[in-house]
């Protein structure tokens, strides 16, 4: 599996039910996908910081029909959606809500794969339902 | 400024659904396309601009020794869409200059079974890390997105988008370059299956296999040669711009399109016909929008009244776009700027009358959320 060096920091915290983000050191800037500088500075000076969840608003959605991978056929249809990070960056994220506007809490699970996948849920939903 | 430098011949490596031949065959051919057209001796091409998404692990020097060439300009431009008039940015400049003298510009690809999925898989690093876990859906679903946001903030339906698709596939009844001729109504495009809502089958651009180029040399050159040429006004290009838009719902050509026209000294309404980079149907919104034919938000509304057939009054996509032809990979970054030298030069399959001016829009490089390379220019006969 091809995997950028900046995006294994998430795989691991992933791997303990945590969300990791990233962002500079220097001047603050939260970024996503995480890279290897800060895109804002270009400071090579980065943070890692983790939370059982981020929150955010959902900006747009689509029901995937149709998938590249073998993989992913039994899985569909899938809700993906677009969804505004409130620390600034926006992420693609598997959507359990498709209506744009929606505020959302977002967690990471490892996939098949291994590969950190974030799942974004809106906030009325009761707790024991996540994940 | 270099209006004496023109381009000519512009040639398709006929379009496929499959091949077993590999990309630096279909850029070989169209190599050799361009040197039958224009009647030059391989020998004399002395510059080369390039693009190919499945030529890996070659680029543009290996390519030169497997077509036994020898030039003193090369260039590699991997920016999808944007790729065909970036091509004729840089060989006008490179001839300009005098750092060649017949710059050949192409681009070809290869299809296959499997190669569509790795040119997915591998396309970026951010697509890799954080686009293609969530379902592989591809561009279909990156497209969905925007497209899904766009429709919700400006109200285009499934109808504005099936507009420009229904009048595209008339364009490509007469092209035999176009792998999809059918008639096309729109209650099929209605009633195409979904993709990645609100994306549905017709929305979504073929891939497939073929090239297509064209020569840049002095007029002169070109009038000794006996060949039709075809005047590059102004263009454009811009990239990665608007980056703190949330969603993609302008391209970079906002902020050059003063300029454009300016340069130009003719204006969208002067416009013989327009050829955008449809992949999807709302991005060629977005340059309707982002070129100056309507304001922000408004090319459903601009576009549902006027007739988009080559013998309308906005003649579109004459060639049928990639939706009709379908996407060779880099090659879609070609397809506009052929059909409009082709337009140009009254050689077109579904030939607009009295085409003197024709506007090519280039949109490209989906890396994670959005299309990050724009580009167009005003072609005149
Ligand atoms: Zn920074």
């Amino acid at each position: 599996m091809m995997r950028s060096q900046a995006m294994r920091e998430m795989d691991h915290a992933a791997a303990g039910g945590m969300v990791a983000l990233q962002s500079c050191a220097y001047c603050g800037m939260a970024q996503y996908p995480p890279r290897s500088l800060c895109h804002a500075c270009l400071s090579a000076d980065l943070a890692w910081s983790r939370a059982l969840s981020i929150e955010g608003v959902v900006l747009a959605a689509t029901v995937l029909h149709h998938s590249h991978e073998p993989d992913f056929r039994s899985a569909l249809p899938l809700r993906v959606g677009m969804v505004h990070l409130d620390c600034g960056p926006q992420a693609v994220c598997f959507v359990q809500v498709a209506e744009p506007g929606t505020r959302v809490r977002v967690t990471a699970t490892l996939d098949a794969q291994g590969r950190a996948v974030l799942t974004a849920q809106p906030f009325s939903m009761p707790k024991e339902t996540m994940g | 400024m270099n209006s004496d430098i023109v381009l000519v011949c512009p040639v398709t490596e006929p379009y496929v659904r499959r091949s077993e031949h590999d990309a630096a065959w279909f850029m070989g051919r169209v190599l050799s396309r361009l040197i039958a057209a224009s009647g030059v001796g391989k020998a004399d091409i002395d510059g080369l601009c390039l693009s190919s998404f499945t030529l890996a692990p070659d680029g543009p020097a290996p390519f030169l020794q497997y077509a036994g060439m020898s030039v003193r300009m090369l260039d590699w431009i991997p920016t999808g869409g944007a790729c065909g008039i970036m091509a004729a940015r840089r060989a006008i400049r490179a001839v300009a200059a005098g750092d060649a003298e017949i710059v050949a510009c192409l681009a070809g690809d290869t299809a296959n079974a499997g190669s569509f999925r790795d040119l997915l898989e591998g396309f970026s690093v951010f697509s890799r890390d954080a686009v293609y876990p969530y379902g592989a859906g591809g561009p279909n679903a990156s497209f969905a997105l925007i497209t899904d946001h766009y429709m919700r903030k400006y109200g285009a339906v499934r109808e504005d988008f099936g507009h420009l698709a229904v009048a595209q596939r008339r364009n490509a009844q007469g092209n035999p370059n176009a792998l999809l001729r059918s008639p096309m109504t729109m209650e099929d495009y209605l009633g195409a299956r979904p993709v990645a809502s609100p994306i549905h089958l017709l929305d979504c651009v073929m891939p497939c296999a073929g090239g297509d180029g064209f020569l840049v040399m002095t007029r002169a050159r070109a009038d000794a040669l006996g060949l039709a040429s075809v005047r590059l006004l102004a263009s454009i290009e811009r990239h990665n711009a608007f980056s703190d838009d949330p969603m993609q719902e302008r391209g970079g050509w906002l902020l050059d399109r003063d300029a454009l026209w300016s340069k130009a000294g003719v204006g969208p309404q002067d416009m013989d016909a327009v050829q955008t980079y449809d992949d999807y149907p709302v991005i060629s919104m977005l340059q309707f929008e982002g070129l100056g034919f309507c304001g922000q938000g408004e090319a459903a509304s601009f576009l549902r009244g006027r007739d988009l057939t080559a013998t309308g009054d906005l003649p579109h996509n004459t060639g049928g776009g990639q939706l009709s032809c379908g996407q060779a990979g880099a090659a879609g970054g070609y397809l506009g700027l052929v059909e409009a030298m082709r337009q140009l030069t009254g050689v077109a399959t579904s030939q607009v009358a009295r085409a003197r001016h024709v506007l090519v829009s280039g949109f490209g490089m989906i890396n994670y959320d959005r299309g990050l390379c724009t580009a167009a220019a005003v072609l005149a006969e």
